[in-house]
């Protein structure tokens, strides 16, 4: 089909292009300058808070929105504003009972039967004592850029890691000393890996204000494990940089907050048919009923896998927007979280799409570092055991990060052993990955037409689909049972 | 960087763009990775072409992102390094 046959006849636009040209309120001369005005900052304001308010508690949406908004209005006191709403929200959440760190502390308590013991209250303790280190790290680095950890931030990251967690499972730390190892270290864990960025631009020459730097590490906007917008550096590069380019990055983060909310929306009306009418049962029963030898007919088992991986991908991409589009209204015009993962013409595009901060740290910590070390005189090898190196065992390493508080739950060798099945799924996954980087290395893509592109999703899709049976998260079933049940949905047993 | 060479490195940053879907101009001073227009991966392919077709060794660089962000710059690292 030639380019000139798709186009419409003169003078008639698609229903497609009408839609995106009207969804493109930010490219509006009048809408960008109504969102100056101070009813139009009202009205941000107001949208932000109605999108926000699905996901957090009414305090965090207030902070939150109210914070986001002050820091892009008030640039003269944008650090100081981004400083005190990050480490506010992560102590009044600290304190509220029910939170993380408050659980995974109280189960510790409870096993070493200390329960005189406060869970909140050593959760703060350790909190201001991290806040504390972390400032003294950063003014180190600054002042010792060839040290160990300037240069070699995530592996002393992870060997400190691994030693509070080597220590809260001696025997000889029993009590008292066993329950504070173990707070510092769930308390520690989730700035384990903003803290690598903060690190690189403190030891380069321009770095960022120690500030900003401090505002970035769990921000706000993403109280998660995952750096969202990555480190100060990144930031400032995108920062708005004049009143129109404030407002143009506003609306387009009320859009994505709007979006976000429509995709949870998608969410729910999916699940309320799929699961609620039609009974499809979880990822999880249908192996059970499987390994009962009393199977689910294929298309349920089918129907099954498919929804909880749609489901894992909404989910992804709601949480992204949501914090995409909260760093916007602070005036960072930050690349999107997920964008269009269903277009993705090959298992490397998925990959960069689907997750784009997620890749972003894996390609920023384990690719590009192994890159430039290894096989260099063989760059198809290069190329694969570099990806292979961020998709395979950065993925491990941080998802296995990430679960650190099922070790005083389960035990370290149950936690391993539960964790095969991931390990299983990330070495598949980045063998695909690299296979696909090298092929687009050597210009092999999929042709542009209708039917290449049909090709491409099916393709991808299946492959993610099937994958996903290995890493739903739940480490109910081992990789065996998982590897004879997808078996079965091909029908080999 | 002489004018053939700067003509290849363009083409060679023409086609990185076009697999992303990127078919808008690109002028010499226009950003390539900061502005999102290319993502990690593209950086290393790029660093490939670098070492192949200059003999760039990047193995001593503290490598950082923001030196080979424009045709402009790149041209400027070339010429440094080399």
């Amino acid at each position: 089909m030639s380019a000139a046959s798709t186009l419409p006849p003169p003078g008639q636009t698609t229903p497609r292009r009408t839609l995106r040209s009207w969804l493109a309120i930010d490219e509006r001369a009048a809408v960008v300058a109504f969102a100056q005005t101070t009813v139009g900052r009202a009205l941000i304001f107001t949208i932000g808070l109605l999108a926000v308010s699905r996901y957090f508690d009414a305090w965090a949406t207030l902070l939150a929105v109210s914070a986001a908004l002050a820091a892009a209005y008030l640039p003269k006191y944008r650090n100081p504003v981004l400083f005190a709403a990050t480490w506010l929200a992560t102590l009044i959440e600290t304190a509220t009972s029910g939170n993380d760190f408050a659980e995974h502390i109280g189960l510790v308590i409870a096993q070493e039967g200390l329960a005189e013991l406060s869970a909140v209250g050593l959760a703060i303790g350790s909190l201001l004592l991290v806040l504390a280190g972390i400032h003294h790290l950063l003014r180190y680095v600054r002042q010792h850029p060839k040290s160990l950890i300037a240069r070699r931030p995530v592996i002393t990251l992870l060997a400190l890691e691994a030693l509070l967690c080597g220590l809260s499972l001696l025997d000889i730390m029993q009590g008292l000393p066993r329950v504070l190892v173990w707070s510092l270290l769930v308390v520690v864990t989730p700035f384990i890996w903003f803290l690598p960025y903060a690190i690189i631009d403190q030891r380069a020459a321009a770095g960022q204000p120690l500030l900003l730097q401090m505002a970035a590490l769990r921000p706000f906007w993403s109280p998660t494990y995952l750096p969202f917008g990555k480190g100060a550096a990144f930031l400032q590069k995108f920062l708005a940089k004049t009143t129109d380019d404030l407002a143009v990055t506003q609306l387009k983060g009320i859009k994505l907050l709007v979006w976000s909310n429509l995709l949870l929306a998608l969410k729910a009306g999916l699940g309320w048919l799929l699961v609620g009418r039609l009974g499809t049962p979880t990822v999880a029963e249908t192996v059970d009923t499987f390994l009962q030898g009393q199977p689910y007919p294929l298309l349920t088992s089918w129907t099954a896998l498919a929804w909880s991986t749609a489901y894992f991908a909404l989910q992804i991409a709601i949480w992204a927007h949501l914090f995409i589009g909260l760093a916007r209204l602070a005036g960072y015009r930050l690349p999107r979280g997920s964008w269009r993962p269903l277009e993705s013409r090959t298992l490397m595009d998925y990959f960069n799409r689907f997750h784009y901060y997620f890749k972003e740290l894996l390609v920023d910590f384990f690719f590009i570092p192994t890159f430039f070390k290894t096989f260099r005189q063989h760059p198809r090898l290069r190329m694969f055991f570099a990806t292979f190196m961020a998709a395979a065992v950065g993925n491990a390493l941080w998802h296995f990060v990430r679960d650190i508080g099922l070790i005083a739950r389960v035990g370290m060798a149950a936690a391993l052993q539960t964790y095969i099945s991931y390990l299983f799924y990330c070495v598949v996954l980045a063998t695909g990955v690299g296979l696909s980087q090298i092929r687009a290395g050597q210009g092999i893509r999929p042709p542009d037409t209708l039917t290449g592109r049909l090709y491409s999703f099916i393709f991808v899709w299946s492959f993610v689909v099937c994958l996903h049976l290995f890493s739903d998260g739940s480490r109910q079933h081992s990789l065996g049972e998982r590897l004879s049940f997808l078996a079965s949905l091909f029908g080999v047993i | 960087m002489q004018l053939e060479e700067k003509q290849k490195l363009r083409d060679f940053l023409a086609d990185a763009l076009v697999k992303h879907g990127d078919r808008n101009p690109l002028a010499d001073g226009d950003l390539l990775f900061t502005s999102g227009r290319l993502d990690s991966f593209s950086t290393m392919n790029l660093v490939m072409f670098l070492e192949e077709s200059f003999g760039i060794d990047f193995s001593d660089f503290e490598f950082d992102v923001g030196v080979i962000d424009s045709v402009d710059l790149i041209a400027t690292f070339v010429d440094a390094r080399r």
